[in-house]
């Protein structure tokens, strides 16, 4: 079965898609926004699970460049009447500068060290806002457009994010650089000695990761209209994507698909009750921990061979 | 000169209360290698627990520790027994996310009983505060959690030194296997550490709640203050979590005197990026 779904994935992959980016045209509105929000979800759990599942860089701090990001489109749309798209990619920009300017401190560090570190970093980011008079403090803002933006528009900016990122990781897993990672990944001294570059691979990841995440945080801030420091900060958003992608598999490029997917039912399905929601989601983590480690598409890959989107090399 | 005087001594008391609110997560650290990143919200678990006991018997916060600090016990005992040992010895990241789930779910089960309120614990200690010379004043309940943090410091140093008990748990952080060979059960013994671990935290729960205002999503800061404290002290430093603790609270306290009250966070997690930079593994620490 393994063997037959490797030979066709790439029909199954591309009907998939197809299928996605026809959904304005026989779904319903509530169909178009529930993929709106998979795809930049996926987007954003596809480059935590980049740093984790294959960098092992433990972000705690992406929730950093999402307030960025957000908060750059703010600004950007409300002050000097960017064009939007433009603004979000700006986003983006801002967010690799930021990484680049963290990576100055906390690339010394390892492991929980860097996760303390980027947690820190986007703790500071929410102090320096609510009390910064330019951004409103913790007022926040109501982001306005120069131009109207539809909900078509919206969905296939989150839909070429969300297609794009797997694209992308697929990719940078199959370059040279992602052999470099793998091979560091099962054991960064030997990888070292034999020539790959541990630092700069894992920053070149993480500077890739932050763009990714700022470009799609911006364009789910368009969608979400208001941004506030306390939210756009806060620790939340990295417990999501822990939850997606431990639940989907790390270091699995599926396991985000399926993670993310859960997630957004789980979350529109109660989302009245935002609390009792993250309860469930943080005992089916915990629960998957226990009993698969590897996650749903890792059991699934270990058990069947189902692969669909493989980065080894055959 | 006169301005910095009260800063300052703020600052030295809160560095007690700091160190106490760190203590419980570097000793998980230096047994068991564990990040517990749920040690916040238990700690805030302690804070409704001592809550509910006053609303329900009406006796002082400070009484409630009788019951709290051993339901603490137990609460750790069962955690790292029933969920933290199973998943402890093969990775580093299953047993961080086990820590992070129950976290999220201690944090929502508060926010759905208690609702989102800020609740504090009243004494009436709260409002006093003892005059020092012509203008310097000591805010009693500062004084109470410096003098309580130093005495539980002191009380886990003399356990984990002095006492068989103490000396197992060491015994069996030092060499797991060797500890196995001879007899020792290991697992048992990482679970009555975060049991002791977690008294540690009922203490300094019910110290915070007296001293502050607390709501079910506080457990995340406390564990960035912790984290804080033991990143400057170096991790599984016993004696570097006061030092850790008094320049943190220097860092905060000093900073709101400068810079106003909306930066005294700000100011301490400046000061530990700038450590974190310079010596990664924590001024006492070794690596």
């Amino acid at each position: 079965m393994g063997e037959f779904i490797y030979k066709s994935r790439y029909y199954v992959l591309g009907l998939l898609v197809l299928a996605l980016a026809t959904v304005p045209l026989w779904g319903t509105e509530y169909i178009v926004l529930f993929c709106l929000l998979f795809c930049l979800y996926l987007a954003l759990s596809q480059m935590w699970n980049l740093l984790i599942g294959y960098s092992g860089l433990l972000s705690l701090g992406q929730q950093a460049f999402i307030g960025l990001a957000g908060y750059t489109v703010a600004v950007m749309c409300n002050y000097y009447g960017v064009y939007i798209w433009l603004s979000v990619f700006f986003g983006g920009v801002l967010s690799v500068l930021l990484a680049l300017f963290m990576s100055l401190f906390i690339f010394r560090m390892k492991w929980v060290y860097f996760g303390i570190g980027t947690w820190i970093f986007a703790e500071s980011m929410l102090l320096w806002f609510s009390n910064w008079k330019y951004v409103k403090y913790g007022v926040g803002f109501f982001i306005k457009p120069t131009t109207p933006v539809t909900m078509n528009d919206l969905f296939y900016a989150s839909l070429i994010i969300g297609v794009g990122s797997v694209l992308l990781v697929y990719g940078l897993l199959r370059s040279k650089l992602g052999l470099g990672l793998m091979a560091m990944r099962d054991d960064e001294e030997v990888s070292e000695t034999m020539g790959v570059k541990v630092f700069r691979s894992k920053l070149y990841c993480f500077l890739i990761a932050a763009f990714v995440t700022g470009v799609s945080a911006g364009v789910l801030y368009v969608f979400q209209v208001f941004i506030q420091p306390y939210k756009a900060f806060a620790i939340d958003w990295t417990v999501i994507l822990v939850f997606i992608v431990v639940i989907g598999g790390i270091g699995t490029i599926e396991g985000p698909i399926v993670g993310a997917f859960i997630y957004v039912l789980l979350s529109q399905w109660l989302s009245e009750y935002v609390s009792v929601s993250m309860l469930i989601l943080g005992a089916i983590a915990i629960a998957v921990i226990l009993l698969a480690p590897k996650g749903i598409m890792g059991t699934l890959q270990e058990r069947l061979g189902f692969e669909i989107l493989s980065p080894r090399r055959r | 000169m006169e301005d910095l005087a009260q800063p300052i001594l703020n600052g030295i008391l809160l560095g007690g209360l700091y160190a106490v609110i760190a203590i419980g997560l570097s000793t998980m650290f230096g047994i068991v290698k564990l990040v517990n990143l749920a040690h916040g919200d238990l700690m805030i678990l302690s804070s409704f627990l001592s809550l509910v006991l006053v609303s329900w018997l009406g006796i002082s916060p400070f009484w409630t520790l009788l019951i709290v600090v051993p339901a603490m016990y137990f609460i750790g005992y069962f955690i790292q027994g029933f969920l933290l040992n199973r998943v402890l010895g093969k990775e580093l990241e299953p047993p961080l996310i086990v820590a992070f789930g129950l976290s999220i779910i201690i944090q929502n089960l508060l926010l759905l009983i208690f609702t989102p309120d800020a609740r504090s614990l009243m004494t009436s200690l709260a409002i006093k505060t003892i005059p020092v010379g012509k203008s310097l004043n000591i805010p009693a309940i500062y004084l109470v959690d410096f003098l309580a943090g130093s005495v539980v410091i002191f009380c886990l140093y003399y356990f984990f030194q002095k006492t068989y008990m103490g000396r197992a748990i060491r015994a069996a952080s030092d060499d797991e296997v060797a500890a196995q060979i001879m007899g020792v059960n290991t697992k048992n013994i990482y679970a009555k550490a975060m049991g002791i671990a977690m008294m540690t935290a009922g203490v300094a729960g019910v110290l915070v709640g007296t001293t502050f205002t607390f709501y079910p999503h506080t457990g995340p800061q406390y564990l960035i203050t912790a984290f804080g404290v033991i990143v400057i002290a170096g991790f599984g430093s016993m004696r570097g979590a006061f030092v850790g603790g008094l320049i943190l609270a220097l860092a905060q306290t000093l900073g709101a005197q400068f810079f106003g009250p909306g930066y005294q966070l700000l100011c301490g997690y400046v000061v530990l990026l700038i450590v974190l930079a310079v010596r990664p593994q924590g001024l006492f620490g070794t690596v």
